[in-house]
Formats: C-alpha cells, sequence, structure tokens
C-alpha cells in the first residue's frame, strides 16, 4: 500500500515537473516569437513603407487619369490599353529598346564580364591593380560618365568622331548613316539607340565582373589541380570546374543585368532624354516624361506598375530557366 | 540628480530648436523661402542677386532664404512638391496652362489684394497670362520674345551691311552664304524648344498672329492650310542645307556658343540671351537683332510677335506668410525686372522708373521692336496645357528630324490633341 502512494506520489511529481516543463517551453515559444516581432517589425515597417506600400499605391493611381495634384478621375484599365494602342506615347517602343539592352547585356556584358572575372581570378600579374581598373567606371557618377561620353560623341569635337577622320573612315560611316556633315552618334535616329548602349554596357563590366570574379576565387582550388592533373587543359578547367561552380552567381548577375536593363534610366537621361525622336527612348524615360512634363501621373503610374511587374516576372523566369538547367 | 539636470536642460533645448523650426524665422523675423531657376549659368542670376540684396535689406524683419534650381530640373521638383503640397512660400512658374494646373488644383495664392498696392507700376495688360477666373496668381518679373540674331562679320562677307528685311532677302542672304562657305543657322535638335523658335516665327509669319492664336488657345482647329505651309518652308529650308546638321545632336548652348564663335550666321532664340551676347565684349559689336521677316504679307506683317510676359513669381496657398510673401514677392519681381532689363535678358514687364540709357543697344532693339508690335502670341510650349505642349512639342521634333511634312503636321496635331 505505501509503495503503491509513493508510486502514484512520484507520478505526480513527474507529471506536476511535465506540466512545468512544457508551461517552459510553450512560454519561452511566445518569448521567442515575440521578440523575432520585435526585432522584425521595424524592417517589415521600413520594407512596407519604401516598397510595398509605394507599389500599393502606383497600381491605385494606375486606374486614375489624375495630373498630380488635381481631382483624380477614375478610368479602370483605360491608361493600360492606351499604353498598349497610342500613336503618341511610344511605350512598345521603349519596352523594345530595354529588351533589346537585357538581350545585350546578357550575351555582351556578362560574357566580357565572365571573361575578366576568369583571366584575373586565375592570379595573374597585377591582378588588384585591373580588377580595380575595371571596377572604377561603377565606382564614378553616372552623370560624370554621362558627360564623358557626350564629349566623345560630339559631332563637331568628339574624340570618336576625330578618332575616324583621322583614319578617314568617318565619310564611310557618314555614308550608311545618312549623316551630311559628321557622324551624328547621338542625333541620328538609325544610330542613337546603339550608341547610348555602349557606355551603359561598359560602365557595369566592372559590377558583374567582380561578382563573378569573387565566385572564381571560390572555387577549391584542389578541383583545378585535380582537372589538370587529368590533362585538363585551361579552357576545359574554366568549362567543366568554374564556370558550373559558379553557376548559382552567373544566375544573380544575369537577374541583375535583365532586371537594370528593364529600369536602365539615368545614363539614357544624359545622354539623350530618350531622343532624338524616341530613338532611346526606355519605360523609366517615358515614365518621367508622363509624371513631370505631361502632368499625367495615372499614366506614369501605369508605366511604374508594368516595369515591376516586368522585373518580378523575369527574374521569375530567369531563376526557373536556371532550376530546370540544374 | 546631476545628469537628471542635464538630460532636462538638452530635452528643454531640443524642444525649444523644434520650436523654432515650426515657428517663424530666426529672432522673431519672419521666414520666407523661394525656389527659381537663375542658376549659376542662368541669364538671369546677377538680376536675381540684384534684386535680392536690394529688397532683403530694405527688409530686416524678413529671414530670405532662396534655391536655383536648373530649368529642366525646377519642372520635376515644382510639380512634386504641388503634388505634395509642399511648396516654398514664394516659386517661379511659366505663365497661362503651367501656373494654370497649380491654380486649378488650389494651390496658389490669390494676389488681387495685393496688386492693388503696385497697380501703377504693374499694367494689368502683364497679368493677363496669370490671370484665372478674373483673378490674379502671379507676378511678372521680364517679358521676352523670340527674335533673329545675326553675326554681321559674316553677312558682311557676303555683302550685307545690315540683316535681311524680307523673306526673299534673306532666302538670297542664305543662299549666298552657302556659297561662300557658311552655314546660316543653328538649332539645337536636343531641345524641341529650341526648334519651336523657328517654327513659331515661321508660322506666325505665314499664318498671321490670329490664326496662330487662336489655334494655340483652342479657338481654331490644327487643320490650317497655312500652317502646312508654313512647315514646308521650314522644311524646305532644312532641305537647302540652312541649317547646321550637326545641330541635332547638340544643346542649346552647344548651339549658342557654335553662333558666338562664328559658326552659323544666325541664330532664331529668345531676347534673353541678349544679356549673354553683351557679356561677350568680343562678340557684341559683332551682333544685330531684327525679327523674323513676312512670308506672306496678305495674312501677317511685321511687329507680329511670338512671345510675352511668361517668366512669373507666385505665392503658395500653404504658405504661413501669405499676405507678406506676397508683398514681398511684388516687391522682388519688380526689382528683379529692373535689374533684368538693365542687364539685358528681358523686357520690363512693369514700367520703368528708372534711368534706362544704360540698356545695351540689342536688348534696345528688341525694345524697340516690341513697342512697335501688333500683336504677340506667347510661346507654343506655355501657353498650351503641359500634356498638349508636350504632343505639339514631340510633333515639332519631327518636323525637325523630317519624318513628317507640313500636311502630317497638321493632320496629326488634329487628330491627337482633342
Amino acid at each position: 500500500m505505501d509503495k503503491m502512494k509513493e508510486k502514484n506520489k512520484t507520478a505526480e511529481v513527474s507529471l506536476s515537473a511535465d506540466a512545468i516543463s512544457e508551461k517552459i517551453k510553450r512560454r519561452n515559444k511566445i518569448y521567442k516569437g515575440v521578440s523575432v516581432f520585435l526585432f522584425l517589425t521595424p524592417a517589415l515597417i521600413l520594407f512596407c513603407g519604401v516598397l510595398i506600400f509605394p507599389i500599393g499605391a502606383s497600381i491605385y493611381y494606375s486606374f486614375f487619369d489624375w495630373n498630380g495634384f488635381g481631382t483624380k478621375t477614375f478610368v479602370g484599365f483605360a491608361n493600360y490599353v492606351e499604353l498598349f494602342t497610342s500613336q503618341i506615347i511610344p511605350f512598345p517602343l521603349a519596352l523594345k529598346n530595354s529588351l533589346l539592352l537585357a538581350v545585350l547585356s546578357v550575351f555582351i556584358q556578362l560574357p566580357l564580364s565572365l571573361a575578366l572575372a576568369l583571366a584575373l581570378g586565375r592570379g595573374i600579374k597585377g591582378e588588384r591593380f585591373f580588377l580595380s581598373v575595371f571596377f572604377a567606371p561603377v565606382l564614378i557618377s553616372t552623370v560624370i560618365i554621362g558627360q564623358l561620353w557626350l564629349k566623345i560623341y560630339n559631332p563637331d569635337y568628339g574624340l570618336l568622331n576625330s578618332f575616324l577622320r583621322q583614319l578617314g573612315l568617318e565619310e564611310k560611316i557618314m555614308a550608311l548613316t545618312g549623316d551630311i556633315k559628321d557622324v551624328l552618334w547621338l542625333g541620328n535616329s538609325k544610330i542613337a539607340l546603339g550608341a547610348a548602349f555602349v557606355p551603359i554596357l561598359w560602365q557595369y563590366v566592372g559590377y558583374h565582373m567582380l561578382l563573378l570574379y569573387a565566385g572564381v576565387k571560390g572555387v577549391p582550388v584542389e578541383l583545378r589541380e585535380a582537372a589538370m592533373l587529368d590533362g585538363a587543359s585551361y579552357g576545359q578547367v574554366n568549362r567543366y570546374i568554374v564556370i558550373p561552380h559558379i553557376k548559382p552567381i552567373i544566375k544573380i548577375s544575369v537577374i541583375f543585368a535583365v532586371t537594370g536593363s528593364l529600369k536602365s534610366f539615368d545614363l539614357i537621361w544624359v545622354l539623350t532624354n530618350g531622343g532624338p525622336l524616341h530613338a532611346t527612348e526606355v519605360p523609366s524615360t517615358l515614365m518621367i516624361n508622363m509624371l513631370f512634363l505631361h502632368n499625367r501621373y495615372g499614366m506614369g503610374s501605369t508605366i511604374a506598375v508594368l516595369l515591376i511587374a516586368l522585373c518580378f516576372l523575369f527574374a521569375v523566369l530567369i531563376s526557373a530557366a536556371f532550376r530546370k538547367e540544374d | 540628480m546631476k545628469r537628471r539636470l542635464i538630460a532636462l536642460v538638452l530635452a528643454a533645448a531640443m524642444v525649444f530648436s523644434l520650436a523654432a523650426c515650426a515657428g517663424g524665422g530666426k529672432g522673431g523675423k519672419t521666414k520666407i523661402d523661394m525656389w527659381c531657376i537663375a542658376t549659376e549659368t542662368d541669364s538671369n542670376r546677377k538680376a536675381y542677386e540684384k534684386a535680392i540684396a536690394e529688397v532683403t535689406a530694405a527688409h530686416p524683419e524678413i529671414e530670405f532664404n532662396w534655391e536655383a534650381i536648373e530649368n529642366q530640373s525646377y519642372k520635376t521638383k515644382i510639380k512634386a512638391a504641388v503634388a505634395a503640397d509642399e511648396m516654398p512660400d514664394i516659386f517661379f512658374t511659366w505663365s497661362c496652362a503651367f501656373l494654370g494646373d497649380f491654380v486649378n488644383a488650389n494651390r496658389v495664392y490669390c494676389l488681387d489684394e495685393e496688386y492693388k498696392n503696385w497697380a501703377k507700376d504693374l499694367d494689368p495688360k502683364m497679368l493677363n497670362n496669370t490671370t484665372f477666373n478674373g483673378k490674379h496668381y502671379g507676378v511678372p518679373t521680364t517679358m521676352n520674345i523670340v527674335v533673329m540674331f545675326a553675326n554681321m562679320d559674316i553677312l558682311k562677307k557676303v555683302g550685307y551691311t545690315e540683316v535681311p528685311g524680307t523673306y526673299e532677302e534673306l532666302i538670297k542672304c542664305c543662299d549666298k552664304l552657302l556659297a561662300a562657305g557658311y552655314t546660316p543657322f543653328g538649332c539645337s535638335g536636343k531641345e524641341d524648344w529650341c526648334v519651336t523658335e523657328y517654327v513659331e516665327p515661321i508660322i506666325e509669319k505665314t499664318a498671321g498672329a490670329k490664326a496662330w492664336s487662336d489655334i494655340m488657345t483652342g479657338a481654331a482647329s490644327w487643320d490650317n492650310k497655312d500652317v502646312a505651309k508654313a512647315i514646308d518652308i521650314f522644311q524646305e529650308m532644312i532641305s537647302k542645307k540652312y541649317f547646321d546638321p550637326n545641330g541635332a545632336a547638340l544643346t542649346n548652348n552647344e548651339v549658342k556658343a557654335n553662333f558666338q564663335q562664328g559658326k552659323y550666321a544666325f541664330y532664331m532664340n529668345g531676347s534673353w540671351n541678349c544679356a549673354d551676347f553683351f557679356a561677350d565684349s568680343a562678340f557684341f559689336p559683332k551682333v544685330k537683332v531684327s525679327e523674323f521677316p513676312v512670308i506672306d504679307s496678305s495674312k501677317s506683317k511685321l511687329g507680329q510677335l511670338i512671345g510675352g510676359p511668361s517668366d512669373t513669381l507666385a505665392v503658395a496657398q500653404s504658405s504661413k506668410n501669405a499676405d507678406k510673401a506676397a508683398a514681398f514677392a511684388f516687391e522682388l519681381g519688380k526689382a528683379i525686372c529692373h535689374y533684368g532689363y538693365l542687364d539685358g535678358c528681358g523686357l520690363p514687364a512693369w514700367t520703368p522708373d528708372y534711368d534706362t540709357s544704360s540698356v545695351n543697344a540689342l536688348t534696345a532693339t528688341v525694345a524697340d521692336i516690341v513697342a512697335k508690335s501688333d500683336a504677340m502670341v506667347l510661346f507654343g510650349d506655355t501657353i498650351q496645357a503641359a500634356d498638349i505642349a508636350n504632343i505639339y512639342l514631340s510633333y515639332v521634333a519631327k518636323v525637325y528630324g523630317k519624318q513628317i511634312d507640313g500636311n502630317g503636321f497638321i493632320s496629326g496635331l488634329k487628330k491627337d490633341i482633342k
């Protein structure tokens, strides 16, 4: 009987110890939840305030005909329809231009960046120096780069035309472009787009190179050496060891290059303002025109919404494409 | 205890400093802020500096702060400020539609009461472009017109001692200039408004001021054969290589510099350039100014001009010291007009009550042209509402790029401007 009582007592004690431990666990869980919430809330508020709320506001304004300070008129999807059907707002052309820039970024800028990253990642002499030199354009203000290229492209005294003149090539190029006096790199609608893209591609080669270089440097030396011992050439090591190893970084670079192209604005604005005759128009320049020159806040917001949607869509598509390949 | 005392003192200091920010200026002064476009490179900069120095010295009770923003950026900044209702007390604006949008949004302070104190110096006609529903909302500073500047050194080389007075003579002169290896005109294609400085006088001198004014104000349709004819005339001048083909890739500043360096014989632009040409002592003796000659004398005549009072100061409805800001804006506007006229960067919108004998010869000639003027139609990108003005500018750019002809211009604008 005593034994029985003792057993029950022990059971009760162990039960209450379990309950206490359960209680402590629950309390810890609540504390953990509260502290996670408290630590994350400021960042969440900031994220919502600077990203989610403005996107929501842009979506809201995109359904209105509004000049930014007067009364708003609800127009439903009319702004979206007008954007693709209007003869005045060259949105399809702007979109085509930015997609072309995205293609050029992926197929010219990134291979160039990868080549530089592979070359520098090999540990060549003056590696640090070249790294700094190639990265320098990223550090320089875009406005300064724009001014620099404006001088290069100036039809009268620009470096490019002077150089071509010395080589006797200017007239041959003029025959192709249809220019009369000098080659108008930024003033001829046939060639302005290409001329405006060159500085953009040039400026960000260093940026992608640095990303990829970090990846190349992260490839274990043993892997390279093992491949070399097996008789792989330098090219084969890069192709079969290094590039597959840095694929996640290449994916990030591709996403940055494509979304960056869709959002491109600053250099185009400095170089051409979207002209001549909208030849270099991209969605961002068009958006600014609509917002602040045409006083069409509703239409400007519509372009902003489409731009966000496109960037998101391309980021998802690129991720999916890389996942599929993996 | 000591720590608590320090904390208390610091807190009190913060509260007082915040209270000082929220209230007026330092030492009980009334704080008035102003935004304008008179940057370091702007022709009006000196006039603004002199006027501000004079007016602020006369009003020690006012703490005045001003900021100058580059023209194109300013358009963006002021519109964003109006949208957020965070404008400075006084702000620069262009008259007509640009100011009209802000007035319609109830963001601009009505100046009717304050105008009564200045009416003797400011003709009510000068307020036409800033009057909406019978109420005045702007203080004009200077007025400007489009004029044709000529480099007489170049013209003398092809036998001209005066600027050609008729259209036929001008064409003959251009042919002679081309034959002698000179480029007659320079026009920036990078800034669409510069093309309107050619297109609008040519249209006005072909179709007449009344017809052009009616189109600009929406009283008449764009479907006007004379406008199409004028555009064809302008494009013929381009085809004949009267214009520097490189102009398409140049900014207005670059074209103006080329004109001052003797690369072009003529340059059509606003009369505000007189100040910069006057400041260039080597160039000033070479330059003369006139209006563009008449093309169709049955519809137009000399004295029909493009321009008028456009540069304006306005007061924000949201200003805490709107009445004081209004008085300050009038006094400042008058002083800017005074010094601007003497510097040569504009004609007086205010009646001059000072010695004008020191006004440079170019500005004096422009004043004479205006005095004899018969009609003035304000600049197309100012008179029309922002959206319409920009559609119009895009068509003007297409004309300069020869993407459309005269008929394409009128039919396109008729279709797109409703």
